[in-house]
């Protein structure tokens, strides 16, 4: 018990370090799928992940900001259900090349035999 | 690429509002001699901008957080005061014991230093892209 305690501990802990960064990466993928709003990145992220990454709205919508600025994303307005248009957002090719290039290098590495080999996968 | 945001354009707002109720208390006390309106307007006048410089950053900053050591901020402010002052002068709202030479030996003091917070701003600038720290960009 004591240990299964001290288990959970230090993967809760290695988890909390590991996702940091990790918001990046899944906002990328979502709209690799498709171009999408905020709440649609925002279930593409949670469903996804199986859960494992989560965000609040207002850190969502700082990191879309945030790119915007670098312009790795860009948007567009589109008429919603009600109320006023959405922001459809999707990746500028610089963002595209920025997606491609950082898979390519922390990515692809896990997919060789050997490191798959050695995650027992 | 955004340099002009909301809570800039509101800080802006507020401090030229600010600016002309300082004027006018500063102008009202001098021409009916009630010294303590002028001081205690200065005073108020300078608690308020910087309240109100730090409310506005704070949420600008969770907005965008624009890496610039506080220029923005600091130019909205230099404009904004210097502007209502000449045109309190311009418009004639100035107490009779008030004179202009002030505004502009102030205006241009001021200028020198915001001058130099711009070289410094200009300085900070390679640790950025589109203006934002290289180290605080991805989540």
């Amino acid at each position: 018990m004591k240990k299964e305690k001290k288990l959970q501990e230090l993967l809760d802990s290695w988890e909390e370090t590991y996702k940091k960064g990790q918001l990046t990466l899944w906002i990328f993928l979502a709209l690799q799928e498709d171009r999408k709003y905020v709440d649609e990145i925002k279930d593409f992220v949670v469903t996804k992940s199986g859960g494992a990454i989560t965000c609040e709205e207002q850190s969502l919508y700082r990191a879309l900001r945030k790119y915007e600025q670098i312009d790795v994303l860009d948007f567009e307005l589109r008429k919603g259900n009600k109320g006023p248009d959405r922001k459809y957002y999707f990746l500028t090719d610089l963002g595209q090349e920025l997606f491609s290039l950082f898979v390519k290098r922390n990515i692809k590495l896990f997919y060789s035999d050997e490191i798959k080999n050695l995650l027992n996968l | 690429m955004k340099i002009i945001t909301p809570n800039l354009l509101k800080f802006a707002g507020t401090s030229f509002v600010l600016t002309a109720i300082f004027r006018f208390c500063l102008s009202y006390g001098l021409e009916n001699k009630i010294l303590l309106l002028s001081v205690t307007s200065a005073v108020l006048y300078g608690i308020t901008m910087f309240s109100a410089g730090w409310f506005f950053g704070k949420r600008d900053w969770m907005y965008l957080p624009i890496y610039d050591v506080g220029f923005r901020f600091h130019l909205a402010t230099y404009l904004t005061h210097n502007a209502v002052s000449e045109l309190w002068f311009i418009l004639g709202f100035n107490s009779r014991y008030e004179i202009i030479d002030p505004i502009h030996i102030t205006a241009v003091i001021w200028g020198i230093l915001l001058f130099i917070h711009f070289l410094f701003f200009l300085w900070t600038r390679k640790n950025t892209i589109n203006h934002l720290d290289k180290d605080d960009l991805f989540e």
